[in-house]
């Protein structure tokens, strides 16, 4: 049946370079409607640069990027600096959003939140909260696909814990795709369909069971890579 | 001497302008930015006095070749921008003070509203008046920008555009400033309230408008003040939003 799935997104051959340092270079993937796409590596492996070039924030040196026409894209990025002191609602910063399809009260709803939350200033919330409400913001034009860069330190594990709870949820109850940029080996064999291992080249593409060996591991993580994962 | 009333009415749309933008600009981070592009027009106005024309288009000239040059420093370079605009600062600062008669030093440092002609009043409360309807009309996109430049990418907002735009804004808000504070005392007007604000606001809304408000209220008691006890109103309106500012600072910490 996934098979039959139309193809959202359509990646070949990319390849980004930076002042002439390789970020990564031929790339190529796919993911079907309802599909989650894990892109995972480590640390400086170009995972976020990848994403940030399929969404047109950063403009690919080679390749091809097809999206499905007219598709609506979610973003959920890394990091989200909060001026300690920015005197801004949840509601004001929510509005601030633009093509809104969702109300903020529906997208909220959608995330088990209280209506009270758009009252909260955000300069107040906790990472895991901020990371929800950013969440709500990428939920706001009704996204038939998110890409989530999940953050890789600052957020409690029960934060991290909800989010993917979360996630899931709206998987099931919307049918949207996921992307999701990690460097937790339990969220890929929990959650995707398939799996794109990154460092700086591409090193393995398929279904996590089959794609991710000893072989593969060791090239993207280094030998001690069974201790490491375990550890995350 | 008195202040006539279309040049007050033109200072008190000024200072609107001036309390928008800066609220924008704290956002960014900018506020260093604002305070040595005023002095880039140090040397457009040397050249208005030298040549005998109304300095304030030298000003305008210089400031938006100042804000142009550096956006596309910014571009080549990985500077920062308060890094580049340090630079132009001094220079600008030095070239201005350089070509300035030494009678004239004085008013162009902290500004002369005496100076200002009825037709020139007109002229800078229609382009403060245009600069605030620009910026509300686009507020949204431009805030984005500045607290979440990634999102703002995401969703179509063009980045650049939204930069260059809010470069041109802040030199045309100086531009229309410095007559009524001069070059060294602009954040006065741009800075200062929108830091006060938000040590008070607990809303983004609440914020601008607070902004806006204790600008022009300086600016008011500055023209007032300077009536009364013949002071310069320019010190007299820095001096009136740093005791603001002050104040500002006892308000409990939302």
């Amino acid at each position: 049946m996934k098979q039959e799935a139309p193809i959202l997104l359509s990646v070949k051959n990319l390849s980004l370079s930076i002042n002439n340092n390789h970020i990564f270079n031929h790339v190529g993937f796919e993911i079907h409607k309802e599909e989650v796409v894990a892109i995972i590596g480590p640390n400086g492996a170009g995972k976020s640069m990848l994403l940030k070039s399929l969404l047109g924030i950063v403009e690919p040196t080679a390749g091809v990027i097809q999206w499905f026409p007219g598709i609506r894209i979610g973003y959920l990025p890394q990091r989200f600096h909060v001026d300690m002191y920015l005197p801004m609602t949840v509601a004001e910063f929510l509005n601030l959003k633009p093509r809104k399809i969702l109300t903020n009260e529906a997208v909220l709803r959608l995330l088990k939140l209280e209506k009270s939350w758009l009252k909260k200033k955000l300069s107040h919330l906790s990472s895991g909260q901020l990371q929800r409400i950013l969440l709500a913001w990428a939920l706001l034009d009704d996204p038939q696909i998110l890409l989530f860069d999940e953050p890789t330190e600052n957020v409690d594990i029960e934060g991290q814990e909800s989010i993917y709870t979360l996630l899931h949820h709206l998987q099931d109850t919307t049918g949207l795709s996921l992307i999701i940029v990690s460097h937790d080996l339990q969220v890929v064999y929990r959650y995707a369909n398939r799996v794109v291992c990154l460092n700086e080249k591409q090193v393995c593409y398929g279904e996590p069971d089959k794609a991710l060996n000893h072989e593969t591991l060791s090239k993207l993580f280094g030998d001690h890579t069974v201790f490491h994962h375990h550890h995350l | 001497m008195s202040v006539s009333f279309i040049v007050f009415i033109s200072g008190i749309i000024v200072a609107a302008a001036s309390g928008l933008i800066g609220s924008l600009l704290t956002l960014r981070k900018m506020t260093l930015l604002s305070d040595a592009l005023s002095h880039v027009a140090l040397p457009g106005i040397a050249i208005g006095i030298l040549f005998n024309f109304a300095p304030i288009w030298g000003g305008v000239a210089f400031l938006f070749l100042g804000a142009l040059l550096i956006w596309a420093i910014e571009k080549k370079t990985k500077l920062a921008t308060e890094s580049i605009t340090g630079v132009l600062f001094v220079t600008a600062l030095a070239i201005g003070a350089l070509l300035i008669p030494e009678e004239s030093l004085l008013e162009t440092f902290f500004g002369n509203v005496h100076l200002i002609s009825n037709s020139t009043a007109y002229i800078q409360a229609l382009i403060a008046a245009a600069i605030i309807l620009v910026t509300l009309r686009l507020l949204k996109p431009l805030t984005l920008t500045s607290i979440a430049p990634d999102l703002a990418v995401a969703s179509k907002i063009s980045r650049t555009q939204m930069e260059i735009l809010l470069l041109l804004l802040i030199a045309g808000t100086i531009a229309v400033g410095i007559s009524f504070v001069g070059v060294l005392l602009m954040s006065s007007l741009l800075i200062v309230p929108a830091v006060a604000a938000k040590n008070i606001a607990t809303s983004f809304k609440g914020f601008v408008g607070m902004s806006i408000g204790i600008s022009m209220f300086s600016l008011c008691v500055g023209l007032i003040l300077g009536n009364i006890y013949s002071i310069n109103p320019g010190i007299a309106t820095a001096l009136t939003s740093s005791v603001l500012f002050l104040i500002s600072l006892f308000f409990p910490s939302k």
